[in-house]
């Protein structure tokens, strides 16, 4: 342990030594970060941008479809390390889909996968060079690093994207639930005479959804881009005074692990409950709903709770 | 610069979510002491309300993030 410890000091030591070379004060006139709201253009391909936000979504589908190959390939009924490790998150989330309706098996994949995508896109920001290195570009008159990766949803694009992917879903469950009739009653709202009013809220309100879910993920992972950059600005333009600030950009690294697992799990739970909700909304007694309750008894608990 | 005072006004609005997310979480810690067998139960929902109330503060962040970026 302390041989780590010292290992860890002289390669801190190390890299020290080279930021002093490496740093250089920014020009008079030049902001200390350089952060772009959107994704930035790379290369074009025809009439189609690749931006780094793709690179980033990209890496992390690829990172998801090897873990799935893998896992596919070399399951077995007594797990070994890596596939318990690999299985963990997808057993807990299934546990947590389970208790929400009856017919939780068939949306449970979506809320897995939308779970995984999110959770891997949002850690592939946090490895080192990601967001660091980058290609030389001139914007408005001075030099900035366009990034070649970069975290997926810290681009609107994605984040919308998912966000879409759920609407469709979950109004499709309440149509296909409620039957088109049902769904456009439970939109009109229970007195008929108030229609006029409680139409226009209703549909406000579903499609602020949308809005709420991508804005949410995407406000979260950019703010988070934004705070390490400015950490990691203010620790290198004090770092000839203060050797040790470099550690300030490593706490909020690590609350920046927390944060992402955090917004994978809100989404992913948001979109079941929306689902829960569409399903849930208008069923007094199905036929057809009292025969599965029998099916699985214990998944009768609605442990989702009921948002505005 | 007008752009980036409006940023900095626009945040005041993280303060009702701020303790929003503070009653919220205080309410969520004194379930779990009086029950501390239902924290699987209490987790889903105060998940979902610590993001919904989030979610307030983020829309100034955003409103903010906007004003600063792609604002004139």
């Amino acid at each position: 342990m302390a041989r780590f410890a010292w290992v860890a000091l002289i390669t801190l030591a190390a890299i020290g030594a080279l930021a002093l070379f490496i740093t250089t004060p920014p020009a008079e006139g030049a902001s200390l970060i350089h952060v772009a709201i959107g994704g930035e253009k790379l290369l074009t391909v025809g009439s189609f941008e690749v931006t780094n936000s793709m690179v980033g979504a990209v890496l992390a589908s690829l990172l998801l479809l090897a873990a799935a190959w893998y896992i596919s390939r070399r399951s077995a009924l007594i797990p070994h390390r890596l596939q318990s490790l690999l299985e963990l998150p997808v057993e807990w989330v299934a546990g947590i889909v389970e208790g929400s309706t009856s017919r939780w098996r068939g949306y449970v994949a979506l809320v897995i996968g939308l779970f995984l995508m999110i959770l891997v896109a949002n850690w592939i920001g946090l490895l080192p060079g990601v967001g660091t290195i980058g290609l030389k570009e001139t914007v408005d008159g001075h030099e900035v690093v366009v990034p070649i990766v970069r975290p997926a949803a810290a681009d609107l694009n994605f984040t919308l994207g998912l966000a879409i992917i759920t609407f469709v879903v979950f109004v499709w469950w309440g149509v296909r639930i409620n039957g088109p009739v049902g769904y456009l009653k439970e939109l009109v709202g229970e007195p008929r005479y108030m229609a006029p009013l409680m139409l226009p809220i209703h549909l406000i309100s579903e499609l602020s959804r949308l809005v709420s879910l991508s804005m949410r993920l995407f406000g979260n992972v950019f703010a988070g881009e934004v705070l390490i950059a400015t950490m990691l600005a203010l620790t290198t333009a004090t770092f000839f005074v203060l050797p040790f600030a470099l550690f300030v950009p490593a706490i909020f690294l690590g609350l920046e692990l927390l944060f992402g697992a955090v917004q994978a799990i809100v989404f992913a739970l948001l979109t079941m409950t929306y689902i829960t909700m569409a399903i849930a909304e208008h069923d007094g007694g199905h036929e057809p709903e009292q025969e599965r309750r029998e099916d699985h008894p214990e998944s009768d608990t609605h442990s989702a709770a009921s948002p505005a | 610069m007008d752009s980036n005072l409006a940023a900095g006004l626009a945040m005041i609005g993280a303060i009702g979510p701020g303790i929003g997310l503070g009653i919220g979480f205080s309410k969520a810690m004194e379930a779990l002491g009086r029950n501390p067998e239902a924290a699987g139960a209490i987790f889903v929902p105060y998940i979902l309300g610590l993001a919904l109330t989030e979610a307030i503060g983020i829309y100034c962040l955003v409103v903010s993030l906007i004003l600063i970026f792609a604002g004139g």
